[in-house]
């Protein structure tokens, strides 16, 4: 297409512009980051760091911690930031792995009261969360299961099987049935066929609904707000209470912020295809 | 039956219509057993306690037919958060759809380098809604903020102004990192479906001589308007539940709680467990309503077409 040069000039405005909407408050957090605390007190402020420091990064992670002092946030952290990777990772693998197997049976299995129970898992994709949240509050109460890696893991299961099992099957239906059929004919099981030949193929489909899941998990707030308060708070529930009514250290919270956002930032860079392809399939419901 | 079994293939080797049947219920029930505890039985339970009185602080749990339901309707504060969430639905679901329309419309024309370009846009939205928030509340800080440093550059008498002042700014501010983080959605859903319009419709208006423009409203818009329609109606439902932005940025201040804010804070602060399950109930109804609307409207427009 001739293109004159006001239009593209036009275009790539837009496109910088959106690339400065989309990424500038994440520069100014990694900026921040690396900032020193007296630094954040000039006026007018600096868009780039004058001065360079990990100071932030040593006082929440806890390293020579002996230099820096003040306030001691660096066993919070490392706690939290293990319980996030620990809770995210449980549940993606249980989501995963549960609905790979129900989205096969849904598929290739015939057997009473399936298309019924496929009906209902995929209906809860409209009910929010909160509908649900404050009977299992009490369930999870009576089953001693508040605060614990089990029960915050089973909630995100919970959460996002629905849209899994949804992804997998649609995955598991574009997949030739003849390649089964041979495979049955040389005498092989369902379940020989299910992890030598169906699993295989469908590794995009798996690592989108693992996409998904894990990073609903990682970014998960009012669930482990109220499920996860002390022993197993993971980092979306600690960096917030850092802001506190009277002061805010602000190289904490953009130190903390930048850690907790290089995990979703290295899924997005490397894995971006399969995030699309699970979002369109997602968004279609 | 047995008829049916025979039409199958069956063997030994546990392929046949028995093996199968017990098999499929084998696999699904990890997910029915999950679901039954964790959703379908809370979901009911929410609708019946709805009913009672559940209150941690108060013995027995009798049964109060709709008071929990009539009691909203002389809730002041609710209403004001009804209110601000409505503000939030509206505001975020225009800036979403027309922002995100403009976005992938731009990023369609890009040829090289999509891939970078989409992966850099849907960032904010990978990551946790907290996080998000807690950037945002550092670039509206009053003092060394982003936001007033860049407004105070430009010569504008913002240097210490205060976003959470009033009301109208701190909805807008809250809505400013809703809209950051969901608009994505309606980037990567809009420019699936403009990928997918057959460049042949391109050329041809081409030949007749129409503009960018013209190809934009005539083909464009009117090939992708149910792609549109599905990322209003995520729009919709994200802005319902809008909650980490609220919560992060202005605490439970009233000006800007929105209903879900309002469930938190009556159910685990002031323990009225069965009002906020009919807070909860009466949300859900009104989301899907919404999202309903949309979806029937997308239908008829295109079948009158």
């Amino acid at each position: 297409m001739k293109t004159n040069f006001f239009t593209r000039l036009l275009l790539w405005t837009g496109l910088g512009l959106l690339l400065v909407w989309s990424l500038g408050p994440i520069y100014w957090t990694l900026a921040s980051s690396v900032t020193p605390t007296e630094d954040f007190s000039t006026r007018p402020i600096h868009f780039y760091p004058q001065h360079f420091t990990f100071d932030h990064y040593a006082r929440v992670l806890g390293i020579s911690i002996s230099r820096i002092g003040g306030v001691e946030v660096w066993k919070q952290f490392r706690a939290a930031l293990f319980n996030s990777v620990v809770t995210s990772v449980a549940a993606t693998v249980l989501c995963v792995a549960i609905s790979a197997l129900g989205a096969y049976a849904f598929t290739r299995l015939r057997f009473p009261g399936r298309q019924m129970l496929f009906g209902l898992v995929v209906a809860t994709l409209a009910i929010p969360a909160y509908a649900v949240l404050i009977p299992l509050y009490q369930i999870m109460i009576k089953m001693h299961l508040v605060d614990t890696y089990v029960g915050v893991a089973l909630i995100y299961v919970s959460a996002y099987l629905p849209l899994s099992l949804w992804l997998l099957r649609s995955v598991f239906e574009a997949l030739p049935v003849s390649l089964e059929e041979a495979a049955q004919l040389d005498g092989a099981g369902r379940l020989f066929i299910f992890f030598n030949i169906v699993l295989p193929l469908a590794g995009p489909g798996l690592a989108a609904a693992g996409i998904l899941t894990f990073l609903g998990a990682w970014g998960q707030y009012l669930v482990p707000l109220i499920f996860s308060p002390q022993v197993t708070k993971p980092l979306t529930v600690l960096i917030p209470e850092f802001v506190t009514k009277n002061f805010i250290d602000y190289g904490l919270i953009t130190a903390s912020g930048s850690i907790a956002i290089i995990i979703p930032a290295l899924v997005v860079i490397f894995l971006n295809r399969y995030l699309v392809s699970g979002l369109l399939a997602g968004s279609v419901k | 039956m047995t008829a049916v079994a025979n039409g199958r293939q069956s063997s030994a080797r546990g392929v046949g219509f028995g093996a199968d049947t017990i098999l499929g219920i084998l696999l699904v029930s990890p997910i029915l057993l999950t679901m039954t505890a964790l959703v379908f039985y809370p979901m009911g339970r929410t609708i019946w306690d709805s009913l009672h009185r559940v209150n941690p602080m108060q013995a027995g749990t009798p049964f109060v037919g709709l008071d929990n339901y009539v009691r909203m309707f002389s809730d002041g504060q609710l209403g004001a958060t009804w209110t601000n969430t409505l503000i939030y639905v509206v505001l975020a679901v225009a800036a979403e759809t027309i922002f995100g329309v403009l976005a992938a419309a731009l990023i369609n024309q890009v040829k090289i380098g999509r891939r970078w370009i989409l992966a850099a846009v849907i960032l904010p939205w990978a990551l946790p809604g907290v996080v998000n928030s807690v950037i945002w509340l550092w670039i509206y800080q009053p003092g060394a903020g982003l936001l007033n440093g860049i407004l105070s550059a430009i010569g504008l008498p913002f240097e210490n102004h205060v976003w959470f002042n009033d009301r109208a700014s701190a909805i807008v501010a809250v809505t400013v990192v809703h809209v950051w983080r969901m608009m994505p959605l309606t980037i990567v859903i809009v420019l699936a479906a403009m990928q997918s319009i057959p460049s042949h419709l391109y050329e041809a208006a081409r030949i007749d001589g129409a503009t960018r423009g013209q190809m934009f409203g005539l083909i464009t818009l009117p090939l992708v308007r149910s792609a549109i329609a599905v990322s209003m109606t995520n729009a919709t439902v994200n802005a319902f539940n809008l909650f980490d932005e609220a919560w992060v940025l202005a605490g439970s201040s009233l000006e800007t709680r929105p209903i879900l804010v309002q469930i938190y804070l009556e159910t685990f602060q002031n323990l009225r467990f069965s009002y906020g399950m009919a807070l909860s109930v009466s949300i859900t109804f009104v989301s899907l309503l919404v999202s309903l609307v949309y979806v029937l409207r997308v239908y008829r427009n295109t079948r009158f077409d």
